[in-house]
Order: C-alpha cells, then sequence, then structure tokens
C-alpha cells in the first residue's frame, strides 16, 4: 500500500517545491528570491519575522550548548535555511527531547523543532516532516574495556543498556536487545557519562553523536556496533501549517543549492555525507 | 579379517567422497541469494516490553542480498492468523551505512506481503523491511517469519528468521480494547486537555504497569529513613556539643547538605564513587543518598527539638541529681520526641517525593516508569497516574500531621490530658499555637537555636557541661 511511503515523500516534495515555486512566481515574485518575501508568505509563525526553533541541544555535534550559544551541524543549517527565507532564527532554550514533538503539536512556542528527529510513521501520525536533510543510522557505545561487546552478548539479562528517552535509539533496543533493561535518561551525554563509570552495560543513540561523544568528550568509550537502519532526519512542522513545511523544503533545497550544506558537513563531519 | 577392515575402510572412503561432492553440490543448488539476517518486532504491549498478538505492531525483516546476486522481489509469509492487510511498508537498501536509492512497491494480501522493487537489489546490500501496522497471530507464542523472493534464476524459498516471541492478549489489553471501542470514551480523548493528561486507556495500563515503581520508591524511603533518623540525632547532638570542633564538623556537614540541592548530591554518588571504585548497587546507593540528605534536615529539626525544651528542665533534673545523659534520655528526648513528630512526618514526605530524582540516574522508581510510558504513548497519563501514587502515600500523612498538631496544640491549650499545666509552662510553650503550620514552626525553632540570646540554646549545653 503504501511501499509508496518513500516513493510518495519524495514524489510530494518534488511536487511542493515546484508547486510552491508556481504560486510565488504567480503571485507576481520570483521563486529565487525568497528572502524579502516574507510579507506574502502564506504560513504562520509564532512571531512576525523570526523562525523560533526549539532543540535539546544536548546532540553533539547535531545541537549542542557550547557554553550558552546554541552550535552544531543542525543549528547553523537551520539559520541558513531561515535566512534563505528572509527569517531570523531564534531557538528556544533546550527543551526535553520527548517534549518537542508535543510542544510542536500544540503550537504558540515554536515553529520548527530540529534536534535531529528520524522520520518515522509513529511521529507522522502527530506532527509533519519535511523532507529528509541528513541520513543517519544507529550505534551502540560500550567501554573499550568492557568484555561485552556485540549485540548478541547485550541481549541477556541483567544487561542496562542507557538510551535517550523517546529516540529510535530506544525503539532499537526494546525491539532487538529484549532481554536486557532499557534506561530511558533525558539525553545521550548522561546516558555516555553513566556508562563510563559503569552504571550502565552500553549505550544505544544516533550513530554520528555516539562516535562523536566517543571521540570527543569519551575517549574510554568506543563505537562498538554500527547498526545499519538507513533512518533520515527530517525537521518537525505543526500539522496545522502545511505552507511552513513546504517553505522550509524549498529553503532547504536552495541551502543544497548554493554549497551551503556542502560547507557546514564538511565543517561539522569532516566529510560531505 | 584384515581384508574385510579394509574393504570397510575403503567403502567408508567412498562414502565420505560422495558426501564431500553432495556438500559441495548443496550450495551452488540451494545457496540463498538473500540470507535473513532478522526478524523482530516493536513491543506493543502498553506500559510492558511483550509483543502481543491481534494488536497492531511494526515488524522489521532484515536481509543481506549474497555475491553475484540480485534481488527483485521479496515476499514475506506470517502463519496462520497473522495479517499484513492495511499495512504500510518502509523500504531501506543500505550499502554500508550509506542509503542506496531503491523504491519497493508493497502489496499485502492477508498473511503474505510481497515487495517489488523499481530496480533489483544489487549484491552486498542490507535490504530492510519496515511493516508498519501488521498483526502478530492473536493466539500468541513465537512467530516465524517466513517467504520467497525472486532472483534472477526465479522464485526461491525464504530462509525462516529465529522466532520472534509473542504473547497472547492479556486481560489488561482487553479491557484496554474495551474502552477504545467506548464512544464516551473517545468522546473524552476528543477534548486536547482530558485527552492529553486523562486518557482513560493509558491511565488503566500506567496504574498497572507502575505498581513496581511505586514499591521500588517506598523501598527506598522507607529503609532510608531509620537510618536517616540515627544520623540526624547524631549530627544534632554534634550541633549542641561543648566541643566547638565537633559542633564545626555538624554545621559543616548540615549546612552543605541543606545548602545544595538534593540533584546534584544524586549526580556526586552516582557517578563520583563509581570512578574512586567504589561499585554499590543503584538501589542501595538510591538508599545511601536519599538517608545523608535526609539526616541533615531532621539534624537540625531534632537540635531546635531539644533546644525548645526549657531551660528549667534541665536544672530540675540536675538538682535531683541526674547526669547529662540520664536528663538527655529520660526527660529531654522524650519530649521532642512529642514535639518534632509533625515536622519529621512533613520531612518524611519530602523524602517520599525526592525519590523521583533518582530516575535521572536510572534508578527503575515511579518516575522511570512515568517517563518511559510517556515517551512511548507521547501522552502526560502516566505522570498523573504517577502522581495518585505519591498522593496515596502522601495524603494520609499529611492527615496524621494535621491530627497530630491539632492534639498538641489542644493540650498546650489546656485541654487534653495534661489538665494541671501551670500558667509559666504554658505561656513559655505558648508560641506554639494551634493555628501555626509545621513549617512555620521549624522555623521558629531554628531561629530559636541560632540566636545567642534565648537561655535554652545557648544554655543548655553549658548547663550540661556543669553536670
Amino acid at each position: 500500500m503504501s511501499g509508496h511511503a518513500i516513493t510518495r515523500r519524495d514524489l510530494i516534495g518534488a511536487v511542493a517545491t515546484s508547486v510552491s515555486g508556481l504560486m510565488l512566481a504567480a503571485c507576481g515574485s520570483s521563486p529565487d528570491t525568497a528572502p524579502g518575501d516574507t510579507d506574502g508568505a502564506p504560513y504562520a509563525l509564532v512571531s512576525e519575522g523570526t523562525l523560533t526553533c526549539v532543540s535539546d541541544m544536548a546532540f553533539p555535534p547535531m545541537d549542542y550548548m557550547d557554553g550558552d550559544t546554541c552550535t552544531g551541524y543542525e543549528v547553523e543549517l537551520m539559520e541558513a535555511i531561515a535566512a534563505k527565507m528572509g527569517l531570523e532564527c531564534v531557538w528556544l532554550p533546550p527543551t526535553k527531547f520527548d517534549t518537542i514533538i508535543p510542544l510542536i503539536k500544540q503550537g504558540g512556542k515554536a515553529d520548527v523543532g530540529a534536534s535531529s528527529f528520524t522520520i518515522t510513521d509513529e511521529r507522522k501520525e502527530e506532527v509533519d516532516f519535511t523532507n529528509a536533510y541528513l541520513d543517519s543510522n544507529q550505534g551502540v557505545a560500550t567501554l573499550k574495556s568492557a568484555s561485552v561487546k556485540d549485540e548478541g552478548d547485550l541481549d541477556a539479562e541483567g544487561k542496562r543498556i542507557a538510551v535517550q528517552s523517546g529516540t529510535t535509539g530506544e525503539m532499537w533496543a526494546q525491539e532487538n536487545l529484549t532481554k536486557a533493561t532499557i534506561v530511558s535518561l533525558d539525553d545521550p551525554v548522561q546516558a555516555m557519562a553513566g556508562m563510563s563509570t559503569g552504571l550502565y552495560d552500553a549505550v544505544a543513540a544516533d550513530l554520528p553523536v555516539v562516535s562523536y561523544l566517543c571521540t570527543q568528550s569519551y575517549t574510554d568509550c568506543e563505537v562498538s556496533l554500527e547498526i545499519p537502519t538507513g533512518e533520515q532526519y527530517g525537521l518537525v512542522v505543526s500539522k496545522d501549517n502545511p505552507a511552513l513545511t513546504e517553505a522550509l523544503n524549498e529553503a532547504y533545497e536552495a541551502v543544497v543549492a548554493d554549497g551551503t550544506e556542502a560547507k557546514l558537513q564538511e565543517k561539522w563531519f569532516g566529510a560531505e555525507l | 579379517m584384515r581384508h574385510g577392515c579394509t574393504c570397510g575402510r575403503g567403502r567408508a572412503w567412498v562414502l565420505a567422497i560422495l558426501l564431500a561432492c553432495v556438500l559441495a553440490l548443496l550450495p551452488s543448488v540451494d545457496a540463498l541469494a538473500l540470507t535473513t539476517n532478522k526478524a523482530t518486532a516493536r513491543p506493543n504491549e502498553d506500559g510492558g516490553s511483550g509483543v502481543i498478538g491481534g494488536i497492531a505492531t511494526r515488524l522489521t525483516w532484515e536481509g543481506t542480498v549474497e555475491e553475484g546476486e540480485e534481488v527483485s522481489e521479496v515476499t514475506l509469509t506470517l502463519p496462520e492468523g497473522g495479517s499484513f492487510d492495511g499495512t504500510s511498508t518502509k523500504v531501506t537498501a543500505l550499502e554500508g551505512l550509506s542509503r542506496a536509492k531503491v523504491e519497493g512497491e508493497a502489496t499485502p494480501a492477508g498473511n503474505r506481503l510481497t515487495v517489488s522493487f523499481s530496480q533489483p537489489v544489487s549484491a552486498g546490500m542490507l535490504l530492510r523491511l519496515e511493516v508498519e501496522g501488521m498483526t502478530f497471530p492473536s493466539a500468541g507464542g513465537d512467530v516465524v517469519v517466513g517467504g520467497t523472493y525472486l532472483d534472477q534464476s526465479g522464485e526461491r524459498p525464504l530462509a525462516d528468521s529465529k522466532p520472534i516471541r509473542t504473547i497472547a492478549n492479556t486481560p489488561l489489553q482487553m479491557m484496554v480494547a474495551t474502552l477504545d471501542q467506548s464512544p464516551a470514551v473517545e468522546a473524552w480523548n476528543a477534548n486536547p486537555f482530558l485527552g492529553m493528561f486523562f486518557k482513560p486507556q493509558l491511565l488503566v495500563t500506567a496504574l498497572f504497569s507502575l505498581v513496581p515503581g511505586w514499591l521500588l520508591c517506598l523501598l527506598i524511603v522507607v529503609i532510608a529513613y531509620p537510618f536517616a533518623i540515627v544520623l540526624g540525632l547524631l549530627f544534632a547532638f554534634m550541633k549542641i556539643s561543648r566541643y566547638r570542633p565537633v559542633r564545626l564538623v555538624a554545621t559543616l556537614y548540615v549546612n552543605v547538605l541543606r545548602g545544595t540541592p538534593l540533584f546534584l548530591q544524586i549526580y556526586i554518588m552516582f557517578f563520583g564513587l563509581p570512578m574512586m571504585n567504589v561499585n554499590i548497587n543503584n538501589n542501595v546507593l538510591g538508599v545511601l543518598v536519599i538517608a545523608i540528605n535526609a539526616s541533615a534536615y531532621l539534624a537540625e529539626i531534632f537540635r531546635a527539638g531539644i533546644q525548645s525544651i526549657p531551660l528549667g528542665q534541665y536544672e530540675a533534673a540536675s538538682s535531683i541529681g541526674m547526669s547529662y545523659f540520664q536528663t538527655m534520655f529520660s526527660i529531654i528526648l522524650p519530649q521532642t520526641v512529642r514535639r518534632v513528630i509533625p515536622t519529621v512526618t512533613s520531612d518524611f514526605i519530602t523524602s517520599y517525593k525526592d525519590t523521583s530524582l533518582l530516575s535521572s540516574v536510572g534508578v527503575m522508581e515511579l518516575m522511570m516508569f512515568s517517563k518511559n510510558l510517556t515517551s512511548v504513548s507521547g501522552n502526560m497519563t502516566p505522570y498523573v497516574a504517577a502522581a495518585l501514587f505519591y498522593l496515596v502515600v502522601t495524603l494520609p500523612l499529611i492527615k496524621a500531621v494535621t491530627i497530630i498538631e491539632n492534639r498538641m496544640a489542644n493540650a498546650e491549650r489546656g485541654g487534653g490530658p495534661q489538665h494541671h499545666k501551670g500558667k509559666a509552662a504554658a505561656a513559655q510553650e505558648g508560641g506554639e499555637s494551634a493555628g501555626e503550620k509545621p513549617s512555620e514552626r521549624v522555623m521558629r525553632a531554628e531561629a530559636l537555636g541560632t540566636d545567642p540570646a534565648p537561655a535554652p540554646s545557648s544554655m543548655a549545653p553549658s548547663l550540661a557541661s556543669e553536670v
């Protein structure tokens, strides 16, 4: 029925882009000069002239707090996207990951949830997703000195697997490590800190984040499993605001087209993905 | 004999060679171009981790395309009773960790699901099929996902997956299903607020699945509290000691513990101790943190309680020749206990609620369970259920505190059993009047204790030292 899931999404994306382009053209403004177009924009914003974004800011290198400034790949990408839309990008204070989707759904606080959300059917029931902006996989980290590292051995009674609450990492662990105890925490940093002190046997989370944390902060840990899931990140927008989703897709296309995305990937991941 | 033996050996050789030939031939005939890696199902038990038959869930099937092969179609089959009807399928093909551009069209038909790919999936690729909304047979049991696939040479059978353990429907799930069908419940949930905070289906499942967490909370605080009382008394005595260094140690202990958030103390204990190679069970560590934290507050409560006993009683006791310890244990402490019961109970309530902070370090207590439920369901109802579990303990205790306070106030006003209380004594304890809240009373008592002027605080220890 919807093995078309991907087909359809790509198609809708493509159609949406061209349709919104046509619409803008029909309105008398050219589609490639999105900045300055905001007065005619059909989408609603929480506050005029700004794109209010929300993230948990606990997912380096995607989004995190460097002192008291928000930074990371996602943060700079959103700034580039907002610039293309002629808007200023404003971040709400870091918000717990599992409350971001309810917050966007309820509306009135933020326009976009940008916190490395994997596009899933479950989440799509609650909110709209933009087209995917990054591919990801799952990773499992353990202490370098740990004796238990592979999936079969971690799936055992008494093993404690730390995950971030509400993530695809949590879902993966619940589904694949059914015998182990899954401990859901507020952010992956808490999980890694706990593991490096021996509270948990392993941490399951998105691969870019686990490998970043293992190389940057928790050097006594390593990525022991790379789990190909082929999941993709999308931005989260309220179902009541489909015009914004389209505008974001369009602005993202522009960010890809002018090479900004490639530059950001080079900067944050050391390579274009 | 010897002849027969060689003959037998010869036969064995022939057999072995034949076997080897068959074995060598087998893979080339039956080698699977598509190897089944695994099939897993998302747990769909509300508030649990089981996979229940007859209720929609998501099946994830993974297979690898072997060397030199191409796969153009995959059909998955479930045992009788399972169903793919009404499902949506997500097709992902991966080369290593990067996505390959493969699209597929899925056609569900009863317990069969056929996915045909726009272009053949080539060798070495990992194929993931995520089928959302499928159901396992409602009888439960170990379910094996089988099927067939199409490669260049035609249709071939797919190796069976390792069994997925499923369970039959539970009474709780049936109750939820009944609620699901009720129009009244549907109308109730249609209200965004009621649906978000008081969803009946979730309330029922949460009340069941939160019980272990609730018991752990109770266990932690019930074990921790006696330790806290003993430690608290110790530090209370240290605080009124006549030796300055002892007083200093106690003051430092109490002030640091009262002056820092419990959350921080939890972090230090849970992350700090293992780093010093002290490995203690998480629950025991939880008991420790709660006990130590509560002991600081109790020390202040006990100290204030001891110092609120009028100085005249120390004098009276010493005048009949009682020692300091005799005075303390037979005169002062019994009265102190009566006075501090309400505040100690309030503190117990606080400690019980404080166990919730342990969820952040992975103690499987009440908040942890409700957080998990909330993150799975995206609904706040489990937190409301948790609130009920807290209230079921705290409300009776709060009531008890009120009753005790009223009785004490009554007694001190001249009612109750102490009919012949002298005017002076009544005046001295007059501050503890009926309308005073327990918290205000602590503050008053503490103010009394830190103020050097009133006789009881500064003179009791010095008097004690004279005894």
